[in-house]
């Protein structure tokens, strides 16, 4: 994993995230931190329906787990180095489930410099145990000109 | 039905099915037309929750000392307390909390960290709204504020409306 160094970053340059397992509790205790208690996350019965065009087949995790452990990965590696995570951008591919475990990463796209700051864009995405892309997305960290 | 009840007094609802049926389905909804909001106190506490739910363990949001030597001058929240702030914002009988309702994918731009004690209000609208393969979608748009006024996150999502 490359160090969060402005000059040093070049596109390629990949970005770690910590491994993350899902269960029921963990699940649970998402709906309890963010107030979403939607039964796509707490009620078996209510899922083995159908969402319009989608049958989920179980209780699936939140979108926004996914989108909080991108985020923890990207300040974790930017604040350190004094650098400030500005924005993210992400969609869901797959549903997640208990039993999986998932883990962030990142790639450095492209960096730019502008009038006032300089900004790093990095492409995200969120991998589960079977190396399937669960979430995708990018990131613009901002790294205030020294 | 309650519908007397004070907002501020009463403690969140976690039955989504409750008042199911006053809330908009997406042919009511008005692309444009301002939310009914509720202001929030965010607390170190449900920092913490948040904290724990997704194992975020840096000290500037958990160790009041260290964080007040650090860049914040105190503690913050991450960034991503908007997943918390969206919820506790949200009057029950809103339609974003309608059982079903399958979150599409979110864009969020950050300005300054929200932090204990912060009163936060938010500004939001349902912005567009579509049909995509026979799925009902919603375009969200959202605005997080601190008591002094100060933009904390801005943030555009994605809904799929359950039919």
């Amino acid at each position: 994993m490359i160090s969060a160094n402005f000059d040093a970053l070049k596109a390629g340059d990949t970005i770690d995230g910590p491994a993350f397992a899902v269960s029921r509790e963990s699940i649970r205790l998402f709906c309890d931190a963010s107030l979403d208690y939607n039964p796509l996350h707490l009620d078996d019965d209510y899922m083995k329906g159908d969402f319009g065009k989608t049958n989920f087949g179980g209780i699936i995790m939140h979108g926004m787990n996914n989108f909080g452990l991108i985020s923890r990965m990207l300040t974790d590696w930017a604040l350190p180095a004094g650098a400030i995570h500005r924005r993210l951008e992400t969609r869901w591919l797959k549903p997640v489930k208990p039993g999986d475990t998932i883990r962030p990463g990142g790639t450095i796209k492209a960096k730019q410099t502008t009038a006032k700051s300089r900004w790093v864009l990095v492409d995200v995405a969120v991998q589960n145990q079977r190396g399937e892309t669960v979430a995708a997305g990018e990131a613009m960290l901002e790294f205030p000109a020294s | 039905m309650a519908q007397a009840e004070s907002s501020a007094a009463t403690p969140f609802e976690t039955d989504f099915w409750k008042d199911a049926k006053l809330r908009k389905m997406w042919d009511d909804i008005v692309p444009g037309e301002p939310r009914k909001t509720l202001p929030y106190k965010l607390t170190q506490e449900a920092i913490a929750l948040y904290c724990r739910a997704v194992g975020e363990t840096n000290p500037l949001y958990l160790d009041e000392a260290a964080a007040k030597a650090g860049p914040y001058g105190g503690l913050i929240a991450p960034p991503a307390i908007h997943i918390l702030l969206m919820f506790a914002c949200t009057p029950a009988d809103d339609w974003m909390r309608s059982p079903g309702t399958v979150n599409a994918g979110q864009s969020w731009s950050y300005n300054i960290p929200a932090r204990p004690g912060d009163t936060i209000t938010l500004q939001a609208r349902a912005l567009d709204k579509f049909i995509k393969r026979e799925r009902l979608f919603v375009v969200h748009d959202n605005v997080f504020f601190n008591q002094h006024g100060d933009v904390i996150c801005s943030g555009r999502g994605q809904t799929i409306r359950p039919m």
